[in-house]
């Protein structure tokens, strides 16, 4: 179970990182065409605006894992023992909740949608649910992760260390 | 009855600790199940929140969060204290004008406070501390300063006002925060000024004019990177999220080839901090884009608007009241969330008002400037705490001078809407 986990993490640690230099490489090819060729080329700012949601999406599940997400510390730094565990457990709940429904349900069915409506990128002609595909494997990721933090309860101020 | 279901699981998750972009779409989706099937509100979040992040314009946070990123490990910050040090250190109290400035500069370079914060707080408290400088006082300045970086351009959160508001041009609300980002910092130093002469606080050393042009020249590649940037944008050359891109080709070459500071086992750790950062904040984002959609289904801009001409018909006074709310809310929330859930709520009820867009933005960020160096809450107050080895609890009784200063300005930026559209208008890019 820890090997998964770990395997998961660096397989999205990377993923992130190629996301992230794909997006500086193709906003700042855009500025670069534009002044040698031109025209600027139309391609990039698509796959640029794609990249950000897959990163937003994504980054969001490494921030859960990380425990980063911004939230009021207040009540969680105040309590200790059984209350903190319990608290922490139901905010794990809630992230369970969320994710299953709009995620993991609300983004299979968004990309139904759009494949049922054969929905192609403008400039790419990419399937539009290619795209969104990252919504509900987002949402499982949130959820095997939230499942993962149960029995680490975070200490007052510690942010949960991932090897 | 809706308003009741969203504001009731909001605050109540929210109090709970649970992050603020799961209570915001927690929340939504209960307010929808009230009127609508499982199946269509579930499905219509997921589009709202994709369709949210579907944009060109917040293309620009990511790219502004990594230039920012490297230039935080990048070795600009030691180089623009030595140029503020050659520039103002010698007046007594020299080192609180030398964090004030420093952090103003850096905050506007690299568009994020904590980063300021702990960049240049991390030369300048330990500096001041063994100045005798009081260490309370230190970590204040620092929080209170590095929120300038906020207003003065780049900066996400004005990008992020721009896509909240629905369209105010990004150019023009980065050249609108000049007057009252530097308003604040000559706020803040007047505040030094006053508790330099009541502390008899010692005067840096006088540098000969040599070492003056030296550390100027040294830190002019970091300066050049707001011109470029600006620059580009007001001339036309490239677009806001452009900037970002050569925002972040400019600070990589500058820290790693220039500067020769990063290495490029650091940079891997640079691009998933900022991947992170990014993620936190677009999540945010695509959530409040779902939940703005069902504020206006709910209409209720216009019952907040209605309950708030109810409390006093008085614009000065309904002004007064928004700030208040908001000086309230930022005292608990992030600015980015804050900008988010409440730019659809009382931007409708300050247009009614007369206000520009433009004009709000740049008073809303400014008042949440304040409610982010309140306790209990607040990234920077923490890091700036932990550097000086202080409690949050100990820094508010120096920071009540600092609190008025920023008041004194949100209350000038608040009714004198020209400390605002002046630049933009003269620029050419508002009305």
């Amino acid at each position: 179970m820890k090997n998964v986990l770990a395997a998961l993490d660096h397989a999205l640690r990377w993923a992130l990182i190629v996301l992230m230099v794909g997006l500086v490489l193709a906003v700042t090819w855009q500025v670069i065409s534009r002044y040698l060729f031109a025209s600027p080329s139309s391609w990039t700012e698509e796959i640029a605006r794609f990249l950000l949601i897959w990163i937003g999406t994504l980054g969001a599940a490494y921030a859960f894992r990380l425990n980063a997400h911004i939230g009021l510390d207040l009540l969680p730094k105040k309590l200790t023992g059984d209350a903190a565990r319990r608290l922490h457990w139901f905010t794990q709940c809630v992230i369970i909740v969320f994710a299953v429904a709009v995620l993991v349900i609300g983004g299979s069915r968004l990309v139904y949608l759009t494949w049922d409506l054969r929905q192609y990128s403008a400039v790419l002609g990419l399937p539009i649910a290619f795209v969104y595909s990252i919504i509900p494997v987002t949402g499982v990721l949130v959820v095997i992760y939230a499942l993962a933090a149960f029995p680490h309860v975070p200490d007052a101020d510690t942010i949960l260390e991932v090897e | 009855m809706s308003v009741l279901i969203l504001l009731l699981v909001f605050v109540g998750l929210f109090a709970l600790g649970v992050p603020i972009a799961v209570c915001i779409g927690v929340s939504t989706l209960a307010t929808m199940l009230v009127t609508m099937a499982f199946d269509p509100a579930v499905t219509t979040i997921a589009q709202r929140m994709a369709g949210g992040l579907n944009s060109f314009a917040l293309l620009a946070i990511p790219l502004f969060i990594l230039s920012g990123q490297l230039m935080a490990h990048g070795g600009i910050a030691r180089r623009l204290i030595d140029f503020s040090k050659a520039l103002i250190g010698m007046v007594p109290g020299g080192l609180a004008f030398v964090n004030v400035i420093s952090c103003t500069l850096f905050g506007a370079i690299s568009g994020s406070a904590v980063a300021a914060t702990s960049a240049i707080g991390g030369f300048m408290i330990p500096e001041m501390n063994k100045d005798g400088y009081d260490k309370n006082f230190n970590a204040a300045l620092t929080a209170t300063s590095a929120t300038t970086g906020l207003l003065i351009p780049p900066s996400n959160v004005l990008i992020i006002y721009a896509v909240a508001s629905g369209g105010v041009s990004i150019a023009a609300l980065f050249v609108a925060g000049y007057v009252p980002g530097i308003l604040v910092g000559l706020g803040l130093m007047a505040v030094c000024a006053y508790y330099a002469k009541r502390h008899n606080l010692p005067r840096g050393e006088r540098v000969p004019f040599t070492v003056t042009m030296q550390k100027t020249l040294a830190a002019l590649p970091s300066l050049f990177l707001i011109v470029l940037v600006i620059g580009g944008i007001l001339g036309g050359i490239f677009t806001a999220t452009e900037a970002g891109a050569i925002a972040v080709l400019y600070a990589f070459g500058l820290a790693a080839l220039i500067y020769r500071e990063i290495r490029v086992s650091e940079l891997k750790e640079i691009l998933l901090k900022s991947a992170e950062t990014t993620a936190i904040v677009m999540f945010l984002i695509a959530t409040s884009m779902a939940m703005s959609w069902i504020l206006a289904y709910e209409n209720i801009p216009a019952i907040v608007a209605g309950a708030l001409v109810e409390l006093s018909d008085n614009p000065i006074m309904i002004l007064l009241l928004i700030n208040l709310v908001l000086l309230m809310v930022g005292v608990f929330m992030d600015m980015t969330p804050a900008v988010l859930i409440f730019t659809p709520i009382f931007l409708p009820v300050a247009t009614e008002l007369g206000m520009s867009p433009l004009h709000f933005g740049i008073m809303m960020v400014l008042n949440l400037c304040i409610g982010l160096c309140t306790p209990p809450v607040g990234s920077i107050l923490f890091v700036g705490c932990a550097i000086a080895k202080t409690s949050i609890g100990n820094i508010v009784r120096p920071m009540l001078p600092m609190y008025f200063a920023m008041f004194v300005v949100l209350m000038l930026v608040a009714y004198v809407p020209a400390l605002s559209e002046f630049l933009p208008r003269w620029f050419g890019l508002i009305e």
